[in-house]
């Protein structure tokens, strides 16, 4: 399912999604659409503007607001020209099944596929481009400076909602090893253990925001 | 002759009031027992001191009661002088008769002389008054109060200048109506201020609105309209008003009305227009203040809004047709065959290149009119500035609700051009950053450890600062001598009544 009011954008993102073994079930040009067709035909996964008519705000958001209470089985991945912090915990709150994505992103081709495929299968993910920002923004005594350059990038790829074994094969070493390094972490920044990606995500997210 | 007296009995009821009751009642103490005391004194030198040197003597109590009491009391002190002097100092002494022919003279010279100075005396103090009283107004045009607490100043100032139970000034509106917008005297609930009423029919404030000039009232029996009826039921008697002319047009009036006296003397619309000059010139004043501030704010808001569709515009517009131009060039890039590495490759560095354009022109138009600030208000937004800010930001925002649109933009660039200013010049290592809304105010201050110096007139960012929060009615300073840091410190009004002065000034004004 995909919902986007720029018809060319929507038509391309569909003809990829296409090509890399997606079904494309339909597509909508605003929200009251986009439940609409969320509703008749249950996607496994909707990819949603986050800015879209009327009000061209947030009505991407608050469709994927509706979309999860009503079916939350549906998997979620909104799209923005530019990845604000609050808009992405508004969203992460919601659980797994959700990404938070910067519409460039999508240009990506394969990466994108991925970050979709992972989604669908339970992933929470968030734009890198939000967490290097947040994780690079300068403190007068900043918490980070605890962590080894190494637990930095580790916490990095975790608030981008990255797994254990996928930060392993980011960073190219054992899940262990990047296990160890979370349990570092948490301890260092006084983190809970979380039994879900998405609310490790969330936690991440919410420290750094607040540090 | 007869409207001779009247005024003249008018005039000295007048100047009864212009005093306070206390000063009057001592003017007749002065005037009553001044010749007497006089007399008890002087009579053991009479021989030496004679008619003439006693009758000087009371001119001094005369002249006191004058001062304090005006015309009557002096009159009175002058008769009651006559009889102690027949008695005591006119040969033969003690008895009533009076010997020489020439003191009968005396004593008629004396009582003209003492009217003379009663009036002369009366009128220069009734002169020091208004003078007095258009300085008092002068000022504070001169301190620009605010147009309302200037109107109420003028409007008593005029009522203790004249014989007056009421005094109303009032505003000429656009429908042939008029609102009171100044009010002293009782009956409190005639005119109150706020209040409206058509021009309609022959009441002072009616005539005055048609002619442009002063107009006056003597019976109101036969006045019409809505103003005319609500003067009758008041119980008024006479009225005099005037304009109150403001570049060529009649603003508005003052009038004055008495339930007591059946005519106002003959100069009281000379009286009422001399500090009718002084307002007209407060209120073109005030306007022309009035509209270059309400011009500037609305030359802001008119940027702002531009600025907010650019960035819309970009946003809606070109950056998706770009970012789908990307994708196109990923989807061709696809089904280029793979015997053709090269044609691939150039396709992929196209879409690579378009990439970074698209992440370009999303920071320019970030730059043009921040999305998020229309999004998530201030808080949000400010803490975006200071992630992304070079310098370390300690940060301290508390502004829990939405603010008008305007001031939101103010304090963002207050917040965003400091930040700048900070990683350009200050060579700091940590920015204060406070940030909080009251109910009237948002006050904000950032505050940097570095090297201080900053010189206000440098760069255009902190002149068009200054311009955008002062159009709000706002004030900014930026302050740190040498080695000291520097802090930028603004307070912008949030309530739109009291905040934006323009808009209030002209509400009043209009």
């Amino acid at each position: 399912m995909l919902a986007d009011d720029d018809v060319l954008l929507r038509e391309g993102l569909a003809s990829l999604l296409e090509g890399s073994g997606f079904d494309v079930v339909g597509q909508a040009g605003d929200g009251v659409e986009l439940l609409a067709l969320v509703r008749s035909t249950r996607p496994d996964v909707a990819i949603v503007d986050i800015r879209m008519p009327p009000g061209h705000a947030t009505e991407g958001l608050d469709a994927a607001r509706v979309i999860r209470q009503e079916l939350p089985d549906t998997a979620i991945v909104v799209l923005s020209a530019h990845v604000e912090v609050d808009e992405a915990m508004d969203l992460l709150a919601g659980g797994e099944r959700l990404g938070y994505l910067l519409k460039t992103r999508v240009t990506d081709v394969a990466e994108f596929i991925r970050t979709v495929e992972r989604i669908v299968a339970g992933a929470a993910v968030v734009d890198p481009a939000l967490v290097r920002e947040l994780v690079s923004a300068r403190r007068r005594r900043d918490p980070l400076d605890v962590l080894s350059p190494r637990e930095r990038e580790v916490l990095g790829l975790m608030a981008e909602g990255a797994s254990n074994s996928g930060i392993a094969g980011r960073i190219f070493v054992s899940e262990g090893t990047v296990e160890k390094h979370v349990r570092s972490i948490l301890g260092k920044l006084d983190l809970p253990e979380s039994e879900t990606d998405h609310r490790r995500v969330l936690a991440v997210l919410k420290y750094l925001e607040a540090r | 002759m007869r409207q001779r007296v009247n005024a003249l009995v008018h005039r000295v009821g007048a100047s009864l009031m212009l005093r306070s009751a206390g000063q009057a009642r001592l003017a007749w103490v002065v005037g009553i027992t001044g010749p007497l005391l006089v007399a008890a004194a002087l009579a053991p030198f009479r021989p030496s001191i004679g008619l003439a040197g006693f009758l000087f003597g009371t001119l001094l109590f005369v002249v006191a009661a004058a001062v304090m009491g005006g015309l009557r009391p002096a009159l009175v002190g002058a008769a009651i002088a006559i009889p102690p002097g027949v008695y005591y100092f006119a040969p033969p002494y003690d008895n009533l008769a009076i010997e020489r022919e020439g003191d009968l003279f005396v004593f008629i010279g004396f009582i003209v002389v003492a009217a003379v100075l009663g009036i002369l005396v009366d009128q220069l103090v009734g002169l020091a008054r208004q003078q007095a009283a258009l300085r008092r107004v002068a000022t504070l045009v001169a301190h620009a109060a605010t147009a309302d607490e200037l109107f109420a100043a003028v409007t008593e100032e005029v009522a203790r200048q004249l014989p007056v139970g009421f005094a109303r000034m009032g505003r000429y509106e656009s429908d042939d109506s008029i609102t009171f917008v100044a009010a002293w005297g009782s009956p409190e609930d005639g005119f109150p201020v706020g209040s409206n009423l058509m021009l309609d029919g022959d009441s002072v404030r009616g005539q005055v609105f048609r002619t442009g000039r002063p107009a006056r009232i003597d019976n109101y029996d036969q006045i019409s309209g809505p103003l005319g009826q609500t003067a009758r039921e008041l119980g008024m008697r006479s009225s005099v008003g005037v304009p109150i002319i403001v570049d060529d047009r009649v603003w508005g009036v003052m009038a004055v009305s008495s339930t007591t006296m059946p005519k106002y003397p003959a100069d009281t619309e000379e009286r009422l227009a001399a500090f009718m000059d002084l307002l007209s010139a407060a209120i073109a004043n005030a306007e022309s203040r009035a509209e270059l501030a309400a011009s500037r704010s609305r030359i802001v808001a008119a940027a702002d809004e531009t600025r907010r569709r650019i960035e819309r515009d970009l946003h809606d517009g070109t950056q998706q047709r770009l970012v789908s131009l990307a994708i196109e060039l990923r989807m061709a890039e696809s089904r280029v065959p793979s015997e053709l590495p090269e044609a691939r490759a150039m396709f992929f560095r196209a879409a690579k290149d378009l990439t970074d354009a698209v992440a370009d022109l999303q920071e320019i138009s970030r730059g043009i009119h921040p999305a998020i600030l229309s999004k998530g208000g201030l808080t949000p937004a400010i803490k975006t500035l200071a992630r992304r800010s070079a310098v370390a930001v300690e940060l301290d925002v508390e502004v829990e609700r939405r603010l008008p649109q305007q001031v939101e933009v103010a304090a963002y660039y207050v917040v965003s051009e400091a930040l700048t200013n900070v990683a350009k010049y200050a060579h700091a290592s940590l920015v204060n950053i406070d940030v909080h809304a009251s109910e009237s105010a948002i006050e904000l201050t950032i505050r940097d450890d570095g090297i201080g110096g900053a010189d206000p007139t440098r760069g255009s960012g902190l002149v068009g600062l200054k311009d955008r929060v002062e159009a709000l009615g706002g004030t900014i300073t930026v302050a740190g001598g040498s080695g000291q840091g520097t802090s930028v410190v603004a307070r912008i009004p949030i309530d739109r009544k009291s905040g934006i002065d323009a808009e209030r000034r002209q509400a009043i004004v209009r």
